[in-house]
């Protein structure tokens, strides 16, 4: 579904929603303050016949599951595959520990192709480019930094194919892309594949055993609940005036300035780095104990947002109805040319209350603010990321 | 893998131990979303699939989402929803990647799913009380999340479930069922068994039809063979479903009770003149 569905609000409508949300401190037709999330319920592992699967209900009835799958593959190998293997070879023990560090000699790292992501919306076709914009978005994140798909690698042979099918249950009351990447989100931290027995570049042998399968995000050996990294969340952010507005509805977003869609992951490794390596670290001493989440930012996408196709409102002034018509019919004959910059005016200038797509495109600083407004520490990212931390994902 | 059907004639009981006339585990929800007009979650055995329910509302500009039927007087299809006297059904199935053992994608213009699509459209239009809401649509979204044979047979269930939760009259109940046969269609096995309910490996394997039921009667309003049957046998499996659906129906039927008694106690709905005689504990 693009996000620009149509919205059925007058000018007038619109105007009163767009300077109600441009108040300090916004008023939001829900209620909510402008960096709350709508309530959710979630739980994961609803499908056996996966090898992850989770279902969000939002508060506001929308409703989505994701299943996924995965099957062993062959790697396809390059043709200079093999001088690559003897090059190595001294060296791959080392390869081994860190990986990442040599991520792009082909070997360690993976390809994005291994994974799969499809998004169903009910009444929209598979190939809408609303949905496919919707799938690219969350493919991105996941991708982002190879990190993913390095997870996917069994040997040098062979590999894992995962597929995301992703389902918006309920009809899209709103755009959907939060409600669709928490699912995601929750959906690959349950997932498991089968443990490896075999060893080394053999062809792939499996533990039959389904409770001995390892978490595709390894869990802390310590405390079992604990995730020691998180797959990636993608937010939608959007500024009305000079207000910031985490999570807008189909309504809220009708009036936006900007929309942009922010794909951030958890960076658990410097996280703790900060946490237990020195504590007199200035950074996490400043904000205090526990928000010592490391956000790293992904991706962004601008979603354009439907308030460019909304139509104008008439200000009074140029209102035939409001005694103006008296100009536009004594003007006779020359008409025309008295009507023109009368209506170019009107387009132009900014009347209160009266609603006006904005157009052009977005600041540089206001892009700015609302990324940075996501990254913060303890901000709206570290209360997503804590909310589905909750959920039993085991 | 074929299925080993030589056993059955020993011990009288099939691959998951059921007896011939033996249903698999209905599990039935209503009301699952809020948001929706209708909506319901139905599991067969691991078959298990979602309906919500979208109207009768004004058609949307955008048409061809599904397959449509317009009942009746519409008789130009698609396009004639707007303007007919009688209210279109629109079905749309998504069968989910994940939803069979290997992953398999099916897209929209899969013609199983489009068969089965119009197949309930149709009967959906015959029994909902389409005339009284002439200019709008219905739209049935399901979505499978895991199949495990006797699909169709659980989308008709489903649906039935979800209609009744967006309140659109109908005539009765229409619960479905499959019923198939013990042996196969070259074996020409004279004391073949008619079975009940059949599961995927079953459904692969032997001759096997979809039939539904309107309510407590015998009246099949729907009726589908995809497979070779011998004659003779067609009989014995016909009057085994048409038992099943009788089954099923008592079964949803408890499912929707159950739900009204507990909207009534909830205070969600008022409880109605005729309803003092209703056992609420």
């Amino acid at each position: 579904m693009a996000s620009s569905q149509h919205v059925l609000l007058s000018p007038a409508e619109l105007s009163y929603l767009h300077s109600s949300l441009s108040l300090t401190p916004p008023i939001r037709p829900d209620g909510r303050s402008p960096t709350q999330y709508r309530p959710l319920s979630a739980e994961t592992g609803i499908l056996p016949g996966t090898n992850g699967s989770a279902r969000i209900c939002f508060a506001d009835g929308t409703e989505a599951i994701v299943g996924v799958k995965a099957e062993v593959e062959k790697t396809k190998r390059r043709w200079d595959d093999d001088a690559i293997y003897s090059e190595n070879q001294p060296t791959e023990g080392e390869g081994q520990q860190q990986p990442g560090r040599d991520g792009d000699n082909g070997e360690e790292s993976g390809s994005s192709e291994w994974v799969e992501l499809t998004v169903e919306i009910p009444g929209y076709r598979d190939d809408d480019s609303g949905t496919i914009f919707l799938g690219q978005m969350l493919s991105e994140a996941l991708l982002a930094d190879g990190g993913f798909v390095r997870k996917l690698r069994i040997n040098r042979r062979f590999h894992w194919r995962l597929y995301l099918d992703i389902l918006l249950i309920s009809p899209p009351l709103s755009y959907p892309l939060p409600l669709l990447s928490l699912t995601t989100h929750l959906a690959l931290l349950a997932t498991r594949l089968p443990k490896l027995k075999s060893e080394g570049d053999e062809d792939p042998f499996f533990d039959d055993d389904w409770a001995a399968a390892p978490y595709l995000y390894p869990r802390d050996p310590s405390n079992k609940q604990k995730v020691v990294e998180r797959p990636p969340v993608t937010l939608l952010v959007m500024a009305v005036g000079g207000n910031i507005i985490f999570d807008p509805s189909k309504e809220e977003l009708a009036v936006a300035d900007v929309a942009l869609a922010v794909s951030i992951g958890d960076d658990a490794s410097t996280a703790q780095q900060i946490q237990g390596g020195d504590k007199m670290d200035v950074d996490s001493f400043s904000h205090g104990s526990g928000s010592g989440r490391n956000l790293k930012l992904l991706s962004i996408r601008t979603v354009d947002p439907p308030s460019r196709l909304t139509p104008p409102g008439v200000a009074n002034a140029a209102n035939s109805a409001y005694g103006h018509a008296q100009v536009v019919s004594s003007a006779g004959a020359g008409g025309n040319s008295q009507k023109m910059p009368e209506a170019r005016q009107t387009e132009s200038e900014a009347v209160e209350g009266v609603w006006k797509p904005p157009r052009g495109g977005a600041k540089a600083i206001v892009m700015g603010a609302l990324v940075q407004k996501v990254l913060i520490r303890g901000g709206v990212a570290d209360e997503v990321l804590d909310a589905l931390e909750g959920v039993d994902t085991s | 893998m074929p299925l080993d059907t030589s056993t059955y004639g020993l011990a009288l009981l099939r691959v998951d131990g059921r007896r011939w006339n033996e249903l698999r585990r209905i599990y039935a929800q209503i009301r699952t979303q809020a948001a929706a007009d209708g909506s319901s979650y139905l599991e067969m055995g691991h078959t298990k699939v979602m309906c919500v329910v979208t109207g009768p509302s004004e058609p949307g500009p955008r048409r061809g989402a599904g397959i449509s039927s317009a009942g009746g007087a519409g008789g130009g299809g698609g396009g004639a929803g707007g303007q007919s006297k009688d209210a279109e059904v629109v079905v749309n199935i998504v069968i989910a990647g994940f939803s069979s053992v290997d992953r398999k994608r099916r897209g929209r213009s899969d013609k199983r799913t489009l068969e089965m699509q119009s197949t309930l459209a149709n009967t959906l239009a015959a029994t909902l009380h389409t005339h009284l809401f002439p200019h709008s649509q219905i739209t049935i979204s399901l979505h499978v999340l895991s199949q495990d044979g006797s699909l169709l047979a659980a989308l008709i269930n489903a649906a039935t479930l979800a209609c009744v939760d967006a309140g659109i009259p109908m005539t009765d109940y229409v619960t479905a069922c499959t019923a198939g046969s013990t042996s196969t269609y070259a074996a020409n096995d004279e004391g073949a068994d008619p079975l009940l309910d059949l599961n995927h490996q079953e459904e692969q394997e032997l001759p096997g039809l979809t039939v539904a039921t309107l309510g407590e009667s015998d009246r099949v309003v729907a009726l589908v063979c995809e497979s070779r049957v011998q004659i003779s046998r067609l009989e014995g499996m016909l009057a085994v479903g048409v038992d099943g659906c009788k089954q099923v129906r008592e079964i949803l039927d408890q499912v929707i009770k159950a739900q009204g008694q507990k909207m009534i106690l909830e205070g969600t709905v008022d409880k109605g003149t005729g309803l003092n005689d209703m056992d609420l504990d």
